[in-house]
C-alpha cells in the first residue's frame, strides 16, 4: 500500500510539472487588429512588380505617409513602366534622377479618398491628385480585351485592390503629367495655327497661359477649332478670319467681333467631354452667352438647337483628338467653324401643356384627360415640369376637353392642373422654359380662373431662375373689365381669341432680365391661400418693347391679330 | 443477501446513469430534423419537392435586399438591368445602378450566386436520396419517384442554364451537400460541359416528367413535360442549335395544351394579374401567403426601378395619325403605365391604372409561356435562312397584340432584317420579363460575335452619358459580358479563380 502511494505521488508530482510546464508556454496573442497590409505593405509583398516604384517612394520620402491611417488611391506602376519612365527623364536609376522630378510624378499618383474604379466615368476623377491635376479615366480595347486605361496612357492591369489605408490600382506606365498650359500645347500643334494667332492677336493667348496657384480658378475649357475647320468656311488665314469679324480693327476690344470669337471659345473651368455632355449649356467667357451641348448617337455637338422651331446644325466636338489635359484645362477641337449667334428678343408663346411626355401619349395628347403621379418627393415623371410632393398633390393633371367650361377656350383645349397651397398642397411647381433669347422680357401667366369654393384663394409669387417677380398672381382672380388699353394699364390681358368669356385671364407678373440664351427655370410659388382648381395654359415671355396684347390665341392654335 | 443486495445496488446504479445519460449525451438537434429520420416517405419527398420551389421565391433568411433578394428579383436584375429597358431611380442602390452603367465590381453582391447554388443542392438532395425512399416506404411508387426526379432534374437545369448564360463558366455540383464531409471545393466548369450535363439532364427528365399534376394552377407551377421541353428549346437556341430547338417548340407546340391568350379586354388580368393561363407553361406561383418583392421594387413611393423613358415612342410605337389612334396592347396599360413609367406587369391589377395593394403583390415569375416558344421557333427558323417562315411566326404574335407598323416592318426575305425584327419584337412582347439581356446577348454573340453592334446600341441608349464611352469599350471585350464571380466565393474557394474581366 505504502508503494503504491509512492508511485502514486510520483506520478501526481510528473502530471503537476506537466501542467506547469505547458502553462509556461507562451500562448500566441495577435496583438493588431487585422491582418491587412497598408499601400507600401502590399507594394513590398509583391517586388517582382513594385520594387522600383517602392524605391521611388522611399527616396522621395512617401513611404511612411502611405503606411499610416488614412484613405489614399495610389496608381502603382509596374517595374517595366518604371523602367521606361526612367528612360524618358534620362536617369539610369532610381537613385540618380532627380528627386524633385520624383516628388512631383509620386503626387500625381496619389489620391486623397479612395476612388475604386466604380467612380470612374469617360472624363476626370472626382477629385484631384496631391499634384492638384486631374486624371482622366476611360476603357480601351486592345486585341479583344478593355482595360481601364488612365490619361490614355496608362493600362490598368489590376484594379481595386483594397488595403488597410486605401485602394491600388496596378497601371502599367508612369503618368506623366501635362507639362504646358493651354495656350502652349495649342501652339505646339501646327493644325490649330490660325486659331493660335487669334489667341494671341485678342490677348486671350496670356489667359489661358497663366497656371492660377489657386486651383478654384485655375481651370478653362478650350474649345479650338483647326485650320480644317475654319478652311470648311471659307477662312484660310489669320487676315481672312481678322477681315471676317475684326469690325474694329482692333481685336484686344472687348466689343470686337473678333475678340468675341475668342471669347466664345472658352469656357470657365475644368470640363472634358464627359462634363460638357452632362449639362445642356455652359457659360463661355463672351458675357452672357452660353454654348448648348448635347449627345446625340455617341457624338458630342455643340450649339445643335432647334431655336423657333427652326433646327440649327451645330458643330461636334470630336472625341479621338479631344479632351486633352494640360496645366489649366483641358481643350478640345471642334469639326466645324462656330461663331457666337447674335439674336434679337423673340416673343416665347409657351404653352406649357404641351410637354414631351404627354405628347407620347396620343390616346391623351389633345384627346383626354391625363393624370401624372409623382410617386414620392424624388420621383419626376415629367422631365421639365416638377412640382412639390405632398399629401393632396401627388398628382397633376393634364386635362383636355373642347366643351368643358374650364377648356373649352384655352389654346389647345388643355391645360395643366395642379392642386397648390400649403399645408397639404403643393408649394411649388417648377416648369424649364423653352429656349428664351438674352434680353428684356414682360411676363404673362395664363390661366383660367377658377374657385375651388367661393371663398378658395390661391396666391402665387413666380420666380425666374430663382429670382422673384415684382408681382404675385392668383389662379382665384378674374380679370377686370375694361378695353385692352385699361386692363394693360394695371397688368391684364385677355388672351383667349373669344371675347364674352370672363373666366380667361392673362396676368402679368413682372419684367425680367434675361441673361443668357437658354433654357430657363420658372417656379410658381403659392403663398397664400389653397386649393385644387389651377389651371394653367400658358406663359408670355414677351420682348418689352413689342406689343403686349396681341396676338392672341384661337383653341386650335391659330394667333389671332386682333 | 448482502452480496446479493450490493449487485442490486450496482445494477441499478447502472442503469440509472445509462438512462440519465440518453438526454444529454445525445448529438441529434432537438429542433431539427436529420437526415437519418427524413428520407422515409413519401411525403418527405413531396415536402423536398416543394421545398425546391419554396426556395426559389426567396426569403429564406431574410427580405432585406443588401442580405438576400429572391431569386425572381435575380433573374430580372441580371435579365433587365445591364439591358435597355428599365432604368433605376433615386431610390436604387449604387450596386444597382452600377448594373445598369456596367460598372459591376466583384463587390457587387447582385453578383452573389450563393442562392441559386442553395436551390441547386436542393435539388441534388432530392436527386440523390429520394430513390432510396422506394426501399423504406412501399406506398412511393416508381412513378412519383419519376416525377419528383424530373422536377429536381429540371430546376436544376434551369439554374445553371441561368448560371451559364450569366457568369460562363461556373462550377458544377451535381450531388448533394449533406454533411460536412461534401464540403469540396470546386473549380470552374467550362460553359461547354455544364450546357452538355444541363441537355443531359432535360433529356433525362424528359423522359420522366409527367404530363399533368392533375389540376392547372399544380401543372403551371410545376415542371411538366413542356416545361422540360421549353426550357430545352431556349438551352438549344442559345447553342445555337436550331432544327433541335424547333423539335422541342413542335413538341410544346403539338401537344394542344398551349395558346396564346387573346388580346381582348381580359388579356391583362389573364396573363399577368391571374396567371395560370392557357399561355403558361411555367412560372413561379406566388401567392397571398408568400408574396413577391416586385411591390417594393416597382411601386409605392420607394420603388427602385421604371421603365425606360423611350420605350413608348420607340418600342412600342405611338400612332399619331389615327383617331381613335391605333394601340399595342403590350405598350401603356400592358408593359408599363406611361404616365409615370411604372412597370405594369409586376404592379397593376388591370390594364385600367389601378396599382395592386401591397398584399396583392403576388404576380407571377413567368418562366416560360406559350409566346416564348412561337418566338423561339421564329428565332430558329429565321438563323436555318427561313426568315419568311419566320416572319408567319411572329405575325401570330403581333396579331394578338394589335401591333402597328410605327419604323417599318422586315424585309420578309432578308435574315439579317428579320434577326433584328425578332428581337425587336421579343422586346415587345417580353418586356421585363427577365429575358432582354439574354436575347441580345444569344444573337450578338452567333458566329464569333458578329452582332456585337447589338449589345453597343443597347449601350448607347441605356448607359448614361459620361459613362457610356467606358461602357462601350467594355462591352467590346466578350469577357464583360458575364459577371464577376462575387468576391465572397474567391476567398472561400481558393480553386475558383475570377472571370477573366474582372481580374
Amino acid at each position: 500500500m505504502k508503494k503504491l502511494n509512492k508511485g502514486l505521488f510520483v506520478a501526481l508530482t510528473i502530471t503537476a510539472i506537466g501542467y506547469y510546464m505547458a502553462g509556461c508556454k507562451k500562448e500566441a496573442y495577435r496583438l493588431e487588429t487585422t491582418g491587412d497590409v497598408n499601400i507600401v505593405g502590399y507594394l513590398e509583398k509583391y517586388p517582382d512588380s513594385f520594387s522600383l516604384f517602392k524605391q521611388i517612394l522611399d527616396r522621395t520620402e512617401t513611404s511612411a505617409f502611405l503606411n499610416a491611417y488614412g484613405t489614399y488611391t495610389c496608381f502603382a506602376p509596374t517595374n517595366s513602366g518604371v523602367r521606361n519612365y526612367l528612360k524618358i527623364i534620362g536617369a539610369d536609376s532610381v537613385g540618380s534622377a532627380d528627386i524633385n522630378v520624383l516628388k512631383e510624378m509620386v503626387k500625381y499618383h496619389l489620391l486623397g479618398d479612395t476612388i475604386s474604379t466604380g467612380n470612374f466615368t469617360d472624363g476626370k476623377l472626382p477629385l484631384p491628385t496631391m499634384l492638384g491635376q486631374y486624371l482622366i479615366t476611360g476603357v480601351a480595347n486592345k486585341d479583344g480585351v478593355s482595360r481601364y486605361i488612365i490619361n490614355r496612357q496608362s493600362w490598368i492591369y489590376q484594379s481595386n485592390i483594397k488595403t488597410g489605408n486605401g485602394i491600388i490600382h496596378e497601371i502599367s506606365e508612369v503618368l506623366i503629367p501635362p507639362s504646358k498650359t493651354l495656350a502652349q500645347a495649342l501652339e505646339s500643334k501646327p493644325d490649330y495655327s490660325i486659331f493660335v494667332q487669334a489667341m494671341k492677336e485678342t490677348g486671350y493667348y496670356d489667359t489661358v497661359n497663366t497656371v492660377n496657384p489657386d486651383p478654384a480658378k485655375r481651370w478653362y475649357t478650350v474649345l479650338a477649332e483647326p485650320n480644317k475647320a475654319l478652311a470648311d468656311s471659307g477662312i484660310n488665314s489669320y487676315a481672312d478670319l481678322k477681315k471676317k469679324y475684326s469690325q474694329t480693327g482692333n481685336p484686344k476690344d472687348p466689343k470686337d467681333s473678333l475678340h468675341m470669337y475668342m471669347a466664345y471659345h472658352i469656357l470657365d473651368g475644368l470640363k472634358y467631354l464627359a462634363d460638357i455632355i452632362t449639362a445642356s449649356a455652359h457659360q463661355t467667357l463672351l458675357p452672357q452667352e452660353v454654348v448648348s451641348s448635347k449627345l446625340e448617337n455617341q457624338r458630342v455637338l455643340i450649339n445643335d438647337d432647334v431655336f423657333n422651331n427652326v433646327y440649327e446644325p451645330g458643330v461636334e466636338l470630336i472625341r479621338e483628338i479631344s479632351d486633352n489635359s494640360s496645366t489649366n484645362g483641358v481643350w478640345h477641337s471642334s469639326s466645324g467653324h462656330f461663331m457666337v449667334k447674335f439674336r434679337k428678343p423673340q416673343a416665347v408663346y409657351w404653352d406649357v401643356s404641351s410637354f414631351d411626355e404627354i405628347m407620347k401619349l396620343p390616346a391623351y395628347y389633345k384627346r383626354q384627360n391625363y393624370r401624372f403621379v409623382k410617386a414620392n418627393e424624388l420621383d419626376w415623371p415629367i422631365k421639365d415640369i416638377d412640382w412639390h410632393y405632398n399629401s393632396a398633390s401627388t398628382t397633376m393633371t393634364y386635362s383636355y376637353s373642347t366643351s368643358s367650361s374650364i377648356t373649352r377656350y384655352m389654346y389647345n383645349w388643355d391645360a395643366n392642373i395642379l392642386p397648390m397651397g400649403l399645408p397639404a398642397r403643393a408649394a411649388w411647381w417648377e416648369f424649364k422654359t423653352p429656349v428664351i433669347v438674352k434680353g428684356r422680357y414682360k411676363v404673362w401667366i395664363c390661366y383660367r380662373t377658377q374657385r375651388q369654393s367661393t371663398s378658395s384663394q390661391c396666391i402665387c409669387n413666380v420666380r425666374i431662375n430663382g429670382e422673384l417677380m415684382q408681382r404675385p398672381f392668383a389662379f382665384t382672380d378674374f380679370i377686370p373689365a375694361g378695353t385692352d388699353a385699361e386692363r394693360e394699364a394695371i397688368g391684364w390681358k385677355r388672351y383667349i381669341e373669344n371675347t364674352t368669356d370672363g373666366n380667361f385671364a392673362s396676368r402679368l407678373v413682372g419684367t425680367v432680365d434675361i441673361q443668357t440664351t437658354q433654357r430657363h427655370v420658372l417656379r410658381i410659388e403659392a403663398i397664400t391661400g389653397t386649393q385644387n382648381t389651377n389651371n394653367l395654359d400658358m406663359i408670355h415671355f414677351i420682348p418689352v418693347d413689342q406689343n403686349q396684347v396681341l396676338p392672341r390665341f384661337a383653341p386650335d392654335g391659330t394667333k389671332v391679330w386682333q | 443477501m448482502y452480496q446479493n443486495i450490493k449487485y442490486v445496488l450496482i445494477v441499478a446504479c447502472f442503469a440509472s446513469v445509462a438512462a440519465g445519460c440518453s438526454k444529454w449525451m445525445d448529438l441529434k438537434p432537438q429542433n431539427g430534423i436529420i437526415k437519418d429520420e427524413f428520407w422515409k416517405t413519401k411525403e418527405q419527398v413531396n415536402a423536398a419537392v416543394t421545398g425546391m420551389y419554396a426556395s426559389m421565391m426567396g426569403g429564406t433568411t431574410t427580405t432585406d435586399i443588401t442580405v438576400e433578394r429572391p431569386l425572381p428579383e435575380l433573374f430580372f436584375l441580371w435579365g433587365e438591368a445591364r439591358a435597355d429597358m428599365i432604368s433605376p431611380t433615386s431610390r436604387a442602390i449604387s450596386e444597382e445602378i452600377d448594373l445598369t452603367t456596367l460598372n459591376i465590381l466583384s463587390s457587387n453582391r447582385i453578383t452573389n450566386w450563393r442562392y441559386v447554388y442553395q436551390t441547386i443542392n436542393y435539388c441534388n438532395t432530392v436527386i440523390d436520396l429520394a430513390p432510396d425512399v422506394l426501399k423504406t416506404d412501399a406506398t412511393f411508387t416508381q412513378a412519383q419517384l419519376n416525377q419528383a426526379l424530373s422536377q429536381a432534374l429540371g430546376i436544376r437545369a434551369l439554374l445553371y442554364f441561368y448560371l451559364v448564360r450569366s457568369f460562363n463558366a461556373v462550377p458544377l455540383k451535381l450531388h448533394a451537400t449533406v454533411s460536412d464531409q461534401d464540403l469540396t471545393a470546386l473549380k470552374k466548369t467550362s460553359s461547354d460541359t455544364i450546357l452538355t450535363q444541363v441537355v443531359k439532364d432535360l433529356k433525362r427528365a424528359d423522359s420522366l416528367a409527367p404530363l399533368t399534376f392533375g389540376s392547372d394552377a399544380i401543372d403551371k407551377g410545376r415542371i411538366t413535360k413542356y416545361a422540360v421541353e421549353s426550357i430545352l428549346a431556349d438551352v438549344y437556341l442559345w447553342m445555337d442549335k436550331y432544327n433541335e430547338c424547333i423539335g422541342e417548340c413542335e413538341k410544346v407546340i403539338a401537344s394542344g395544351r398551349f395558346g396564346l391568350v387573346a388580346g381582348d379586354a381580359g388579356w391583362f388580368d389573364k396573363l399577368y394579374y391571374n396567371g395560370n393561363s392557357a399561355e403558361h407553361i411555367f412560372a413561379l406561383q406566388f401567392d397571398a401567403q408568400k408574396l413577391n418583392s416586385f411591390y417594393f421594387m416597382h411601386a409605392t413611393t420607394g420603388r427602385r426601378w421604371t421603365a425606360a423613358p423611350h420605350l413608348m415612342e420607340d418600342v412600342f410605337g405611338l400612332d399619331v395619325v389615327n383617331y381613335p389612334p391605333k394601340v399595342d396592347i403590350r405598350g401603356d396599360g400592358g408593359s408599363l403605365r406611361a404616365g409615370d413609367l411604372t412597370i405594369w406587369k409586376y404592379v397593376g391589377a388591370n390594364s385600367n391604372n389601378s396599382l395592386r395593394s401591397a398584399e396583392q403583390s403576388y404576380a407571377q415569375w413567368i418562366f416560360y409561356r406559350f409566346a416564348d416558344i412561337v418566338m423561339m421557333k421564329a428565332e430558329a427558323l429565321n438563323e436555318l435562312n427561313k426568315p419568311l417562315e419566320a416572319w408567319e411566326q411572329v405575325k401570330l404574335i403581333r396579331n394578338r397584340a394589335g401591333a402597328f407598323d410605327f419604323k417599318g416592318l422586315p424585309d420578309s426575305t432578308n435574315k439579317t432584317s428579320m434577326q433584328n425584327f425578332i428581337l425587336e419584337e421579343r422586346q415587345r412582347e417580353f418586356a421585363f420579363e427577365g429575358k432582354r439581356w439574354y436575347d441580345v446577348l444569344r444573337v450578338a454573340k452567333r458566329n464569333n460575335y458578329q452582332r456585337l453592334d447589338l449589345l453597343l446600341t443597347m449601350a448607347t441608349i441605356s448607359v448614361p452619358p459620361d459613362k457610356q464611352q467606358s461602357a462601350l469599350a467594355k462591352l467590346r471585350d466578350k469577357n464583360s459580358h458575364y459577371f464577376p464571380i462575387y468576391y465572397y466565393e474567391l476567398q472561400t474557394n481558393k480553386l475558383l479563380e475570377q472571370n477573366p474581366f474582372y481580374k
